[in-house]
């Protein structure tokens, strides 16, 4: 069996020195080949990723593990985002999951046992944008640019699947996907300063100064208990792979 | 013939349209600009082999064993993001633990079988990229079972599995796709009669050690033991100091002599 929350990896397939993931370097054959399809193809869906923000997200399973996440976003309508995730900005980033964004009037109509599965912005928004706390932030963008959006956001809710636990070591993407959950005000969701700090650094922002100047945007009137399962009940989710019949149409494998 | 959402929510105003412009206009895509390629191919669900899914890959090259793809239910602008897929070498293969092995697919079927394929890249180019393809190990979860009707990404994750022989594909999907694309996967199946497969053979434990493969969901403890002491110990410390309560002395030093 599988799971999200248990490493299967011996210690050769884990980080050390050795490059994440491990394998030869692209071949100048390979280089012009890529070169050769991306001329040829259109790659509609991916043109269609046109914000990039970076905010911080933690394991449901272990809230100790917060990692750094970059978004790249598509709008579908007015309530829906879907994400791409990778864990940097940069040309070797890895893809390490999927979040998918919805508006308030969306959540509310999923069922419970869904729900829990999703988690609030509002907090995150502050940061985000800092919304109130400035932890999204869309870095090299100017503040004025982003905020309209951002306001939007913190009425949102996140459903968050990282298939790529790099932050432990993981060499390749190892397991089931982890469920995600988004900073908090309080305890558990708190998001480690020296993160918060090394982000900054790095984009040559002040989260603390974003923080400020969204300091005006209202918080939603209520956020549903459904939604960040582990505030209300103190415990996250993982998932677990098994065998199982396949139910078939003809012989596998 | 998978079926094509409505997301529901109000259309994009025109607002929000110009911030993406902006910020696109501004911001680096790193990763974004790694994507050089698309693979159309088809999934099924791990326990259920006869749901299956047209699947539209958008993928990156890690280096030269590995590549990361991002999936969505058609190549059009306003498609669905509905998956990944983690493609690696053999020799990367290899390196999986066995825990891990049955949650990749080998490839060689669908490749030599011709119903992989790159849209729009002429059959030599192709073949180039995909005689190595043949040989890879894939791991895919869907978030969105987008063919079962659904508006919204809404359960867990599901496990794919790739097809490894004649007789699984759905003759009218295939011919779906065959006439969209205007090609033939009998012709282009002639023209790749010459490739391989994994030097090794398909591993046995691939492919779900030949059985199907099913996710579920467990609540754990969000913290791990040792957290949870320290997050024992802090409060602890807050009480004793706070409310001079002695009596919680001897719990806190017993943190320090342990």
């Amino acid at each position: 069996m599988a799971s999200s929350d248990k490493s299967s990896a011996p210690a050769s397939t884990l980080g050390g020195d050795q490059p994440i993931p491990p394998g030869k370097t692209m071949s100048m054959e390979r280089h012009m080949l890529d070169k050769g399809a991306q001329m040829l193809q259109s790659l509609k869906p991916v043109k269609e990723m046109s914000q990039h923000a970076c905010t911080f997200a933690i394991y449901s399973h272990d809230m100790s593990r917060q990692i750094e996440t970059h978004h790249y976003v598509t709008r579908i309508s007015q309530d829906f985002l879907q994400c791409a995730v990778y864990d940097s900005d940069d040309s070797h980033g890895r893809l390490i999951g999927v979040e998918y964004i919805v508006s308030d009037v969306i959540f509310e109509a999923l069922p419970p046992e869904e729900q829990k599965l999703w988690h609030s912005h509002a907090y995150e928004n502050r940061l985000w944008a800092q919304i109130k706390s400035g932890l999204w932030v869309n870095p090299r963008v100017p503040e004025a640019v982003v905020k309209p959006e951002l306001e939007n956001l913190g009425k949102t809710y996140g459903k968050f699947w990282c298939t790529w636990q790099a932050d432990r070591g993981d060499r390749l993407p190892l397991g089931a996907p982890a469920l995600m959950v988004s900073p908090q005000a309080v305890n558990l969701g708190m998001v480690k300063p020296e993160l918060v700090q090394r982000r900054d650094d790095k984009y040559s922002i002040s989260t603390s100064a974003i923080q400020k100047s969204r300091v005006e945007f209202a918080e939603p009137e209520w956020l549903n208990p459904q939604a960040d399962y582990w505030k209300q009940h103190g415990k996250g989710f993982a998932i677990d792979i098994e065998p199982t019949e396949m139910k078939l149409r003809a012989p596998f494998p | 013939m998978s079926a094509h959402p409505n997301v529901p929510g109000e259309p994009t105003t025109t607002g929000t349209a110009l911030l993406e412009t902006a910020t696109a206009a501004i911001q680096g895509f790193g990763p974004l600009k790694r994507i050089h390629q698309h693979l159309c191919a088809f999934h099924f669900y791990a326990h259920d082999m006869t749901r299956q899914v047209e699947a539209h890959h958008f993928c990156g090259h890690q280096n030269e064993e590995m590549r990361q793809c991002l999936i969505y239910n058609s190549p059009e602008s306003d498609a669905r993001l509905i998956g990944v897929e983690y493609i690696i070498s053999e020799t990367l293969f290899l390196t999986l633990p066995d825990v891990e092995k049955p949650l990749w697919h080998s490839h060689e079927y669908e490749v030599k079988s011709g119903v992989l394929f790159m849209p729009g890249v002429p059959g030599p180019i192709q073949r180039q990229d995909l005689e190595k393809v043949c040989k890879t190990y894939g791991k895919t979860f869907h978030f969105w079972q987008t063919d079962r009707g659904d508006d919204l990404p809404l359960g867990l994750p599901q496990m794919m599995m790739s097809l490894t022989r004649d007789g699984q594909l759905y003759d009218e999907l295939a011919h779906d796709v065959e006439k969209r694309y205007g090609i033939s996967f009998a012709t282009e199946s002639e023209n790749r009669a010459y490739m391989k497969g994994p030097d090794q053979g398909i591993h046995p434990l691939a492919n779900g050690g030949g059985q199907g493969l099913n996710t579920s969901l467990r609540e754990v403890e969000c913290m791990p033991i040792q957290c949870r002491r320290w997050h024992r110990l802090n409060k602890a410390i807050f009480l004793q100091a706070h409310y001079h309560n002695e009596a919680l002395s001897p719990y806190v030093s017993q943190f320090f002599t342990s």
